[in-house]
């Protein structure tokens, strides 16, 4: 199966958060108990959080002179080299050939290293329940197994959330981009960011401004871990071999010492 | 020494105090989750806990290995009665550190999981690994303290007999856990199994008095283990401010745990003779003096480089919170304790080297607690600032530490009594176990 992808195009958003809606149902997570004006802006609730996976984000952002709502959408970006997988000691985090970072929530021991590590600060942890799991959006991997599409993509009400292979849905992006260049912001947020993620958002205005994080690294964030964990052979066999040779020389030189057995550790 | 003063000593009963609050604590987070005892959020998830109980923690546990392979594999021997208690420490370190780990992951019945869950690519997988291993080995190297004081010699001669074989066992484990690639494993363990065999050949000296397989377990596994707690942090380029981050950050946290298990031989064998009311092993604790004056002057050189060729050093001379931080940790561990250890008169002398070697530890611990808290940058939540209770359960687990360290050091031959100044062979050749320390009125 080729890479799937959400794209994800603020221009067509209307903020109804049905898809919010629909994700939670889906997911079967809790409502939560919310204020108005817990984070930045008219959003509802403030953040993600351990019973909210997507969140529209509203912001009121200065486009052509005048002042208007654009709404954002955050969730788990799907990256293709996913950091919290790597990151992962027990594999609980997994890129699907699909396209899904999926949570194998019976692996996962709590060690919260997979939020450290995400660079787009994504998965939640239920920090109120005495047995916690971690909660992230997995593109409802479980509906793309019996070719659904995400529950979000499939109830939006005005098609701001397209599913399709990656390569399509990046034509799609320029598309859409070069149709209305005075209109859209000339970037697609995800086609590098991280090393490339499977959710690709396009706006028309700079990214920031919809909440979403414009300092990550344009490479997977993993790369100077993988080469110290390519040390490790090394590293191992080198420190046996030396411990074990410095041993061997250094005692062949006092063999006349003592040899009594001495009982201590 | 007498018995009144029972096993806790001066202090005790507050130590007590603190334990039993941090038990009711970590009860309380059991019952109701991180989030009741911690500040600990969806932007920092990681606090205190990692900082103090685990990245210091084990760092300050490095004198195990450190001392063992100076004495046993480098052949330190004048060294030797610093073996057992750093042993001791190193062990008693892991304990404390594994109690910390329970209390900080979120379902720490599952810890096991790492067993039969592989991820070789993950530092955290590696890092997992390594706790069981070295706590291990450990053990392995610590048990013979107990079987000397029961006087079980038939458990010692097993012990000599099957302990390497364990550690050679726990080795090529790791070694397939991590690396995956045949021809790794088959190199890594056939070095260490033509080892053991040329000592059994009687090819190499075997060592009388611990099997040095062991023991060389136990350096790959705390090189391993200290490293890797450096390269869990360089998966975050984008979280890590540049005055920490830093892709040799294994080698640094290495660097670091060697100086600073020095620093902690000196603290911990000063403090101990204080307590135990003998006079401090004073030329060979200034023989490691020495030791650590060369590990931090490598240690800051390490730093400086990486800092100016990374072109981060500018970084060092904003003024924000971090920049104060690092200031702080390099001057409080490493600048301070350089000048003062500079001459032979202060190394020589016990009062500066515990002060020296006290600071050091202390800068160890900031310079963790910066990795873990200070230099760590989340742009989408509020700042983490440690509550009062994530404080209380690790100065509970020290405080726990403190109480076992004191009952095991009164009850087997940890510490060796110096004063019979003939410790050479012939004073002590053939006498199985004598328990030293322990057993004096
Ligand atoms: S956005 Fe974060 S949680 Fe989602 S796949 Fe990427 S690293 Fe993982
Ligand atoms: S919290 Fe769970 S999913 Fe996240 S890294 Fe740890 S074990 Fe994996
Ligand atoms: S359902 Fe569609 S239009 Fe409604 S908030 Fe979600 S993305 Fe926007």
């Amino acid at each position: 199966m080729a890479m799937k992808a959400m794209l994800i195009d603020a221009m067509r958003c209307i903020g109804c958060r049905g898809c919010q809606v629909a994700c939670k149902t889906w997911n079967g997570r809790k409502a939560e108990k919310t204020e108005f004006f817990s984070g930045p802006g008219y959003q509802n609730p403030g953040d993600l959080s351990a019973e909210t996976l997507t969140l529209i984000t509203y912001n009121e952002v200065q486009v052509n002179g005048r002042f208007d709502w654009v709404f954002g959408k955050k969730q788990c970006m799907h990256c293709n080299t996913p950091a919290c997988a790597a990151a992962c000691p027990v594999g609980a985090l997994k890129k699907l050939e699909s396209g899904p970072v999926i949570y194998q929530k019976h692996r996962c021991i709590g060690c919260r290293y997979c939020m450290l590590a995400c660079p787009f600060e994504i998965p939640r942890f239920e920090y109120d329940s005495a047995n916690p799991y971690i909660t992230k959006c997995t593109m409802c991997a479980d509906r793309l197994e019996t070719g659904g599409v995400p529950a979000c993509s499939k109830v939006c009400p005005t098609g701001a959330i397209a599913f399709g292979d990656r390569d399509e849905m990046i034509r799609e992006a320029q598309h859409r981009i070069n149709q209305n260049p005075s209109g859209y912001y000339h970037e697609i947020y995800g086609l590098e960011e991280a090393g490339g993620t499977c959710v690709l958002h396009i706006s028309n205005v700079p990214f920031d401004k919809l909440g979403h994080r414009t300092d990550v690294p344009k490479h997977a964030v993993n790369k100077d871990t993988e080469q110290a964990m390519e040390a490790i052979p090394i590293v191992m066999l080198g420190l046996a071999a030396l411990l074990g040779g410095i041993y061997m020389l250094r005692t062949r030189t006092v063999h006349h010492e003592s040899d009594a057995p001495r009982a201590d550790g | 020494m007498s018995e009144h003063k029972s096993a806790t000593g001066p202090g005790g009963r507050l130590l007590y105090l603190i334990a039993g609050l941090g038990i009711v604590i970590a009860l309380w987070r059991f019952a109701n989750g991180i989030g009741a005892v911690s500040n600990l959020n969806q932007g920092y998830p990681w606090g205190f806990w990692i900082g103090f109980d685990i990245l210091a923690g084990i760092a300050l546990a490095a004198g195990g290995f450190v001392v063992a392979a100076l004495v046993h594999i480098f052949g330190g021997e004048r060294y030797h009665p610093l073996v057992r208690p750093a042993i001791f420490t190193a062990f008693l370190g892991y304990l404390l550190f594994i109690t910390g780990l329970l209390v900080d992951i979120g379902r720490p019945w599952t810890f096991w999981q790492m067993i039969i869950f592989w991820h070789h690519e993950s530092p955290m997988f590696e890092v997992g690994w390594c706790v069981m291993m070295y706590t291990t080995i450990l053990f392995l190297e610590f048990v013979p303290a107990v079987l000397e004081k029961y006087k079980k010699t038939v458990w010692l001669e097993r012990w000599r007999t099957y302990s390497p074989w364990i550690a050679w066992a726990l080795v090529v484990l790791f070694t397939i856990a991590l690396i995956r690639t045949v021809a790794w494993v088959v190199a890594v363990g056939g070095v260490l199994l033509l080892f053991q065999i040329l000592v059994h050949r009687g090819v190499i000296r075997r060592d009388p008095r611990v099997p040095t397989l062991l023991i060389i377990a136990g350096v790959l596994f705390s090189t391993m283990h200290q490293s890797s707690l450096g390269t869990v942090f360089t998966m975050v380029p984008h979280k890590l401010h540049p005055l920490w981050y830093s892709p040799i950050l294994p080698v640094l946290f290495f660097t670091s745990a060697v100086m600073t298990g020095l620093a902690m031989v000196i603290v911990e064998a000063t403090l101990s003779a204080r307590y135990l009311r003998r006079p401090p092993e004073s030329d060979l604790l200034s023989g490691i003096g020495r030791g650590l004056w060369w590990a931090l002057i490598v240690y800051l050189g390490l730093r400086t480089l990486d800092l100016a060729v990374r072109g981060a050093a500018a970084e060092a001379f904003a003024v924000t919170p971090q920049s104060l931080a690092f200031w702080l940790e390099i001057l409080v561990g490493v600048v301070i304790p350089l000048a003062m250890l500079v001459s032979r008169d202060s190394v020589s002398s016990d009062r500066g080297l515990f002060w020296a070697s006290l600071l050091v530890v202390i800068g160890l611990v900031i310079n963790r607690l910066n990795v873990a808290i200070t230099g760590i940058h989340a742009a989408t939540a509020e700042r983490y600032v440690p509550h009062w209770m994530e404080i209380a359960v690790s100065a509970g687990i020290v405080s726990a530490g403190i109480l076992v360290y004191r009952a095991v050091v009164r009850w087997l031959p940890v510490i060796e009594e110096h004063q019979h100044a003939d410790r050479t062979a012939s004073g002590r050749t053939g006498a199985h176990g004598r328990p030293a320390g322990g057993s004096q009125p």
